[in-house]
């Protein structure tokens, strides 16, 4: 029996995380209305110029820079040429001739230790536009809201052998670019696409079998699922003959999990790419490339050693913090504004991921700056915010924050206004003590005649009374002092 | 250019042509034959690829965002449209 071995490529297409378009300024953002998002340039209106995006080529770059890849320092857009009601233009603007990056690596962890991953090119492209079948009027319906909206594709050498490494692959790829923020790559929310394409061989051939691909695979369990039954589909026409294999696209149908054929892969002359005459070459100088490579982030693991090593957290802790870049940012910058390392931790991956959690975001969408969450840990540990009314003034911030407001500079102030502050003025924690050991005598008494235990319920009432807004240390001081007074 | 080439970039564009246009198209070409085989002959080995015929580089735009037009100023140019969307022959 002859032992077969899979041949496995990706193509992954990131949608970009800009303001704007790739080549107009309409607001990047799919979801809107429809056609809200839209211009006579990105509707394909005969005459209209594009202007390439500047961040779309910084964040092309520094995706490069991430995968390891030489950074092409001309770089130009072609025209790639098919025609379909999602593209208006009649064609997609893309890169072919000379993509902005090339000629990098990813490594993954397999069993078998790390595997270089080959990335064969990065090239920046615009998006389709997306279809709606209408049943009533059996017709199409178009948005352009996606056509334009920037996207780099990542080619990777077939170097990929099954599902495992393909995960792998796959969640290496959103780590790190999650990492650089060139995107969210949430393959959920459509951020993150891979279009598998998978072979064959007897194990040992160095020969491709027969290719297919499968596009728009939209989660990894999906892929999984794919990779098995289009493996074992090869593997059965080989040894059997049940079909004649034969290069093309196809659709992976997951409710029924079976691939089937959509139509012969146009080969790449059929697209007629040619050099897109109104966007001009694109030149990296030496002083552009220095500065983005000077805005890479360190890796993960990087952070995770620097964490533990120099910073002392646990290992818990530090695994727990470079899950997410904006968990590392917002801790950095609590630290930064003072906070003691195991403080800011724990008020992030306890509090903030609470908060997140129930509020269904991911880590990546944490909207409390470093500077906010340091200043608030020092009003806890000045006593000047009670723990409780610190986590009620966290969850205000998201609030502010989800009303698409700025984060306010000044915690103190802000915690101010909402009302959350301690009290400052002793003659009120005293006015309330008294009151509070006025209406209940007995339990005073008993206080007095020793049962410690008697304290609670008073220093209960007072908190009560205050409305948590004191510091607990000074109210406890001045119930025990007013306590033995009497 | 042949006719067999012609019907295919005729496919590939969704386009149907008359045979008097396939022959006018033809006609076009033939009459190109020969400047285009001078150009073929010269020897382009070693010699880098010209990126773009005008001496600019770098027209960029910074991202921000704007939205100038109306959806319905827009759809005013669909052929049809419905529910704010293009509307156009069932395809999928
Ligand atoms: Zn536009």
């Amino acid at each position: 029996m002859t032992a077969y071995e899979t041949v496995i490529g990706l193509e992954v297409h990131i949608e970009l995380a800009t303001n704007s378009k790739i080549f107009c300024s309409c607001t990047n953002g799919s979801d809107a209305d429809p056609n809200t998002h839209v211009c006579p340039a990105c509707c394909g209106m005969p005459g209209m110029l594009p202007v390439a995006n500047r961040e779309v080529i910084n964040l092309g770059m520094t995706a490069g820079m991430m995968l390891n890849c030489d950074i092409n320092r001309t770089t130009t857009f072609d025209k790639k040429s098919y025609y379909y009601p999602d593209l208006p233009a009649s064609y997609q603007t893309t890169q072919w001739f000379a993509p902005v990056a090339v000629n990098g690596h990813v490594t993954i962890e397999t069993p078998e230790g790390p595997k270089d991953i080959r990335i064969k090119q990065i090239h920046m492209e615009e998006d389709a536009g997306k279809l709606v079948h209408d049943n009533l009027t059996f017709t199409t319906l178009v948005d352009f809201n996606r056509t334009s909206v920037p996207l780099i594709e990542i080619v990777s050498q077939p170097d990929l052998r099954n599902a495992d490494e393909v995960e792998a692959y796959l969640e290496r790829l959103r780590t790190l670019l999650r990492f650089a923020k060139v995107s969210g790559a949430r393959m959920e929310k459509g951020t993150m696409r891979a279009d598998v394409n998978l072979s064959v061989r007897p194990a040992g051939s160095q020969e491709l079998g027969v290719r297919t691909e499968m596009k728009n695979m939209a989660s990894i369990a999906a892929i999984r699922r794919a990779i098995e039954f289009e493996t074992a589909r090869h593997i059965d026409a080989i040894e059997n003959g049940t079909e004649e294999l034969v290069q093309e696209t196809r659709g992976w149908n997951d409710d029924a999990g079976t691939s089937f054929s959509m139509r012969t892969k146009e080969t790449a002359g059929d697209y007629r790419y040619f050099p897109d005459p109104n966007i001009m070459p694109i030149v990296i100088d030496d002083e552009w490339f220095d500065r983005i490579k000077a805005s890479l982030p360190q890796l993960p693991e990087e952070k995770l050693e620097h964490y533990m090593a120099e910073i002392g957290l646990s290992e818990y802790d530090a695994s727990a913090l470079t899950q997410s870049r904006a968990f590392c940012d917002c801790f950095e910058g609590a630290m930064a504004a003072g906070a003691a390392a195991k403080d800011a931790a724990n008020w992030i991956i306890t509090n903030c991921a609470g908060i997140l959690n129930k509020r269904g975001m991911t880590s990546d969408e944490l909207p409390v700056p470093g500077s906010a969450l340091g200043q608030l840990i020092a009003l806890v540990d000045g006593g000047k915010l009670s723990s409780a009314n610190g986590k009620r003034l966290l969850e205000t911030l998201f609030d502010v924050a989800e009303r698409g407001e700025a984060i306010p500079e000044d915690i103190a102030a802000f915690a101010e206004t909402e009302g959350l502050l301690n009290s400052s003025d002793t003659g009120e924690l005293e006015a309330v003590v008294a009151a509070v050991i006025a209406a209940d005598p007995e339990t005073a008494q008993a206080y007095r005649d020793g049962r410690e235990k008697a304290l609670n319920p008073l220093f209960g009432a007072c908190m009560q009374q205050l409305k948590g807004k004191c510091d607990t240390q000074v109210l406890r001081e001045l119930l025990i002092a007013e306590l033995n007074k009497g | 250019m042949d006719r067999e080439t012609l019907v295919k970039l005729e496919q590939l564009n969704q386009l149907s042509l008359t045979s008097q246009e396939q022959d006018e198209v033809l006609a076009f070409f033939a009459a190109r034959e020969a400047d285009w085989e001078a150009l073929a002959a010269i020897d382009t080995e070693n010699i880098e690829r010209m990126v773009h015929v005008r001496p600019m580089t770098n027209v960029l735009r910074e991202d921000v965002a704007s939205q100038p037009f109306d959806r319905e100023d827009l759809l005013v140019q669909a052929p049809e449209s419905m529910d704010g969307y293009w509307q156009v022959p069932q395809v999928l």
